[in-house]
């Protein structure tokens, strides 16, 4: 089983106050932690739990800056083979569709049966990447994944719906899955694997470098235009509580026992 | 490599039991360390042990190591098979995010490293730099520096060091985790790239004493770290210089009974006993009892040995419980402590057991930036 | 033709929700395109749901054909991608659920058509369509426009809007299935529910919801004293039930349960929108939250900013007190 697994280095944002920055179009991201992206990591779990079962070759692919390669050196520490980092400033990186086309770049001439994503990105949540990604390689693909069989000449995958429901499907392989959170209990990368993982192949990449031209990813080629970010407005009617902790959980016992909610 | 039989000296063991006899967890946890000490003996069985939960209950107090008539230290034969776990990768997610953390942002507790100097908004700090020599320099601490529950220990250390005009200065946002809890949690390739890489950041500064103001980083410090060039203190025995030197004096009075908690870290590993106590005694008006179990024979909180990320199976009285009730029994109003870890433990188990009018859990700089306020 | 083409979603025989909001949308969008908002179902056995979607004063183009049985992202791809062959729409609206995230991201490469996803808004400005989304757990909202092309794909955001009134009735198209070739790869095998357990959180008139701000399972037991003195049922966020602090099937959200209590105490629940999609249903929602930022509080009816292990004893035993 050759698999290629597709992961992206994001910052945490949920607990940390997003500013912007001046040009109104980026954020400033210089106090938060980065790290993989959730679903990925998973992705990247799956990727190793499949090659343990199954044998075969792991190789991570990643659009993202020298600082991410620690993540890198990490997913192989857990068993991925080798790396292609993929850098360059041209890339049109607010539309997915663009991003899809370089990764697509990264495997063309591959041989490969599984490419796994995240589901979704947790700084853009476009859940688009993926499923792009299958249509310009010309595979089957499979999105929201949230448990893998391999089968004989293609994959069985639980795809997780709304509401508690699971759609079992089958496709043929080669296929694009799109990884969701839970799907497995990812491991640790203790840093003597990460160390031993200096060895493995990690190749630094451009456009240019994969014959992939610039015009055709870059934000003219892309068909949509970000404008601008703004921070919303806390749009709240909600009563906010004050006091000390004590006051606070005693208004609100006091509200709800009023309002005949408890 | 050295088999596990060499690296702990497993041979010298004679079976006596002290090590057991003392281990303050036996009383919830299954764990009989004296067996492991025996058991590990064979090679072949390692893999086998290393997958007993009980290897994850050690709190690293050191009771084992302290009372070991061989000089052994039993509790390194039960993180070297956590070692063991760690480097499979099948840890408890829990633990593999504090470690990973650590890796990547330089503290267990998943925060970012821009914000490590935080705590300092607002303040008047002095911040090291390597170009200029001071005479003390502050190592804070992962936990202090984010918990904002033990925040003050830092924050009103540098407003006594204002006052009493010390030549001081903290390190700056690139301070990174000593490594304490990495090293207990078996992570030893991480923790040997901490001492690298902390011995390298701390020996760039001229200083003439490290202050930490944790134990955790006190002990691993001294103990972990040879080529460090700087001499490492705890902040008691600073402050109680300060003190002899007639540098510090305290307003208003604490008419309160206090008892003293001795850290693991700070006393059966740091033998540090009596600075904290001097200093609660220079308190105005505060009356100062002790425990029966106290000094080496302290009871352990629980709080180390990477417990923080690790829960016990035992559904039976936490340590930190006993501890507060054996305060309360005592009819202390404030349970003293000089560690951010038993802060936590001991005040989660104050509030659990309903104490909270009546009794008070603090680090000792809480107390005494109370005292220089008023 | 200036018109915006609208795909109704359904599952196992009933609409979603998601196709009734999106006609809140459409409309507006077709009229300063000049033309109109059409509704295109696509299944086997339509006429019931045909009838349903047709009370919203548009036209309804339906595609009746038994290889539509069960959704196929494949079989999907194609058949949209032949349709907008021929119909020519100027805007393709599908909803951002677990069957439009499945083949609208293929059918824009196969067309080379713009995609903006998840968006909870869409409007013209000076001629052009921008879509409004959101970034970083909602802390940030995008404002993206199209440049010009033959159809702008949308997949638009469950919840985001509310589904206008019934109106008058419009007309029934039946389209000839634009399905030629049978599709040899993706092959539908079953539906399966996610294990149901002792407690339905869906029919619970109290729910006390924990997140990842729980922390850790040995919490637990202040939150069950809590729900066990209102007589409520613990649910939680997906980051409760990935860590399994609790079931999976107490999971509320657009990947577990549509839940509508009469009350909803959310703690340590930063409010993520799969999330708020599963509790919008909610009478009453107290949100717990140390972070004054969290998207929970744009939800909430009564709001407290502290760490919810401060204040959770204390209404515990305060609501034990005043029973
Ligand atoms: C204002 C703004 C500025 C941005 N600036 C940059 C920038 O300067 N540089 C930059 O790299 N990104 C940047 N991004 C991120 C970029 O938008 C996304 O990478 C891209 O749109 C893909 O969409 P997504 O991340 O939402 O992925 P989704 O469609 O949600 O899919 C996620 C999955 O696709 C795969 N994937 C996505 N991105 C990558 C990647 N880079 N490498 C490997 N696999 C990937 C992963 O498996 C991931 O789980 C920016 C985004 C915004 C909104
Ligand atoms: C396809 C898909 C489907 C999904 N489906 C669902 C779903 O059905 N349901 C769902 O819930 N999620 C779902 N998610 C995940 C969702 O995006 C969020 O990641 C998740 O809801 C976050 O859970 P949380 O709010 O508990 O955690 P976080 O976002 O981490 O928030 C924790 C919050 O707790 C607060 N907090 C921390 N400590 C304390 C304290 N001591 N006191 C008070 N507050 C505290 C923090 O300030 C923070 O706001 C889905 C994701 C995907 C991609
Ligand atoms: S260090 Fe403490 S807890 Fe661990 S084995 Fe020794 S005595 Fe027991
Ligand atoms: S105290 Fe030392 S010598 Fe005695 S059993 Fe324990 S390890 Fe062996």
């Amino acid at each position: 089983m050759k698999t290629f697994v597709c992961i992206k280095y994001v910052p945490d944002t949920s607990e940390a106050e997003v500013k912007l920055n001046p040009d109104g179009l980026t954020v400033d991201d210089s106090r938060f932690s980065f790290d993989i992206n959730d679903a990925d990591n998973y992705a990247v779990e799956e990727s190793v739990i499949i090659k343990e079962a199954q044998g075969g070759e792991v190789t991570v692919l990643s659009i993202g800056p020298k600082k991410s390669e620690v993540m890198i050196r990490m997913a192989m520490a857990k068993g991925c083979d080798k790396a292609v980092r993929i850098e360059d400033d041209r890339i049109a990186a607010h539309d997915p569709l663009m991003v899809a086309k370089v990764l697509a770049g990264g495997l063309k001439d591959q041989e490969f049966d599984l490419v796994l994503t995240g589901c979704m990105a947790n700084d853009d949540w476009h859940m688009s990447t993926g499923v792009a990604l299958a249509e310009e390689l010309g595979v089957n693909h499979a999105s929201m994944v949230n448990k893998v069989e391999i089968l004989d000449g293609k994959v069985k995958v639980n795809r997780e719906l709304e509401g508690g429901l699971m759609e079992v499907v089958e496709v043929d392989l080669p296929a694009v899955l799109t990884i969701q959170t839970g799907i497995n209990e990812p491991r640790y990368a203790p840093i003597r694997g990460i160390r031993q993982a200096q060895k493995k192949e990690l190749n630094v990449v451009s456009l240019d470098d994969m014959g992939i031209d610039a015009a055709a990813v870059n934000a003219d080629a892309s068909q949509v235009v970000l404008e601008k970010l703004y921070i919303p407005e806390v749009e709240s009617s909600a009563e906010f509580i004050e006091g000390e902790p004590d006051e606070k959980a005693e208004k609100l016992a006091s509200i709800l026992q009023k309002g005949g909610l408890v | 490599m050295q088999t596990f039989t060499e690296k702990y000296d497993l041979l010298g063991c004679i079976q006596c039991g002290r090590c057991t006899g003392g281990c303050p967890v036996t009383v919830r946890a299954d764990l009989n360390v004296r067996q492991f000490v025996n058991d590990a003996y064979d090679e072949d069985k390692l893999e086998e042990l290393a997958k007993l939960a009980e290897i994850w209950d050690c709190t690293a107090c050191h009771t084992c190591a302290v009372r070991c008539p061989k000089g052994l230290k039993p509790l390194e034969v039960l993180i070297g098979l956590r070692t063991m776990i760690v480097e499979s990768g099948k840890v408890e997610p829990t633990v593999r995010d504090a470690l990973q953390s650590v890796l990547l942002e330089g503290n267990p507790w998943e925060k970012s490293r821009a914000t490590r100097s935080d705590w300092m908004e607002g303040l008047d700090v002095r911040i090291a730099d390597p170009d200029e020599p001071v005479e003390n320099l502050f190592f804070v601490c992962c936990t202090i520096a984010y918990d904002p529950r033990v925040r003050a220990v830092a924050q009103n250390m540098v407003k006594l060091l204002n006052k009493a005009g010390v030549d001081y200065a903290f390190l700056p946002e690139d301070e990174s985790c000593c490594g304490s809890e990495v090293l207990t949690l078996g992570e030893e390739g991480l923790f040997e790239m901490q001492v690298e890489d902390n011995t390298e950041y701390l020996n760039e500064f001229k200083a003439e004493r490290i202050v930490t103001l944790s134990p955790h980083c006190f002990t691993t410090y001294k103990t972990h770290y040879p080529d460090l060039k700087t001499p490492v203190v705890h902040y008691t025995q600073l402050l109680v210089d300060l003190l002899n030197d007639g540098k510090l004096s305290w307003k208003g009075e604490l008419p309160k009974k206090i008892v003293y908690h001795d850290p693991c870290y700070l006393g059966k590993q740091g033998g540090i006993y009596d600075e904290p106590r001097e200093l609660l005694k220079s308190i105005p008006g505060a009356e100062l009892v002790e425990f029966e179990r106290r000094r080496e024979r302290s009871l352990c909180c629980e709080g180390g040995g990477g417990k923080m990320w690790v829960e016990s199976e035992s559904k039976k009285e936490r340590l930190s419980d006993t501890r507060i009730k054996d305060a309360k029994e005592l009819g202390a109003e404030i349970v003293a402590v000089a560690c951010p870890f038993c802060v936590l433990t001991l005040e989660d188990s104050m509030k659990g057991l309903g104490y909270e009018e009546e009794m008070r859990v603090a680090e000792i700089m809480e107390l005494l930036g109370e005292l220089m306020e008023t | 033709m200036g018109n915006v083409l609208v795909l109704a979603e359904h599952r196992q025989g009933a609409l979603r929700d998601v196709s009734f909001e999106m006609l809140a949308v459409a409309p507006k969008i077709a009229e300063e395109l000049g033309g109109e908002a059409v509704v295109l179902l696509m299944g086997s056995g339509m006429d019931d749901m045909a009838k349903k979607m047709t009370g919203y004063g548009l036209k309804v183009m339906v595609v009746d054909d038994p290889a539509f049985e069960n959704f196929n992202a494949e079989k999907y791809q194609m058949a949209l991608s032949a349709l907008l062959d021929d119909l020519k729409p100027s805007v393709l609206m599908v909803g951002h659920t677990a069957q439009g995230v499945d083949f609208m991201p293929a059918l824009a490469v196969e067309k080379k058509l713009p995609l903006v996803a998840d968006v909870v808004e869409l409007a013209f400005e000076d001629g052009t369509l921008k879509a409004t989304r959101q970034l970083y757990s909602g802390k940030v909202n995008a404002v993206v426009a199209f440049k010009p092309a033959d159809t702008f794909l949308v997949t638009f955001r469950e919840g985001a809007v509310e589904a206008p009134e019934a109106s008058a009735a419009g007309d029934v198209e039946k389209l000839d299935s634009p399905l030629k070739e049978e599709v040899p790869y993706r092959k539908f095998v079953e539906y399966v529910e996610a294990e149901v357990g002792d407690v339905d959180i869906t029919q619970s008139d109290i729910l006390v919801a924990i997140g990842r701000g729980l922390k850790e399972d040995k919490n637990l037991p202040m939150v069950e004293e809590l729900a066990t003195a209102i007589k409520a049922d613990i649910a939680g966020s997906r980051a409760a039930t990935d860590a399994g602090w609790i079931p999976h099937d107490r999971q509320v959200g657009t990947s577990g349960k549509a839940v509508k209590p009469k009350l909803y105490i959310a703690m340590g629940i930063s409010g993520a929108f799969q999330h708020l999609a599963g509790m919008k249903g909610a009478k009453t929602i107290v949100a717990i939250n140390k972070d004054p930022e969290a998207p929970i509080f744009t939800v909430a009816d009564y709001a407290i900013v502290d760490d919810m292990f401060k204040v959770l004893p204390k209404l515990t035993e305060k609501l034990k007190e005043l029973k």
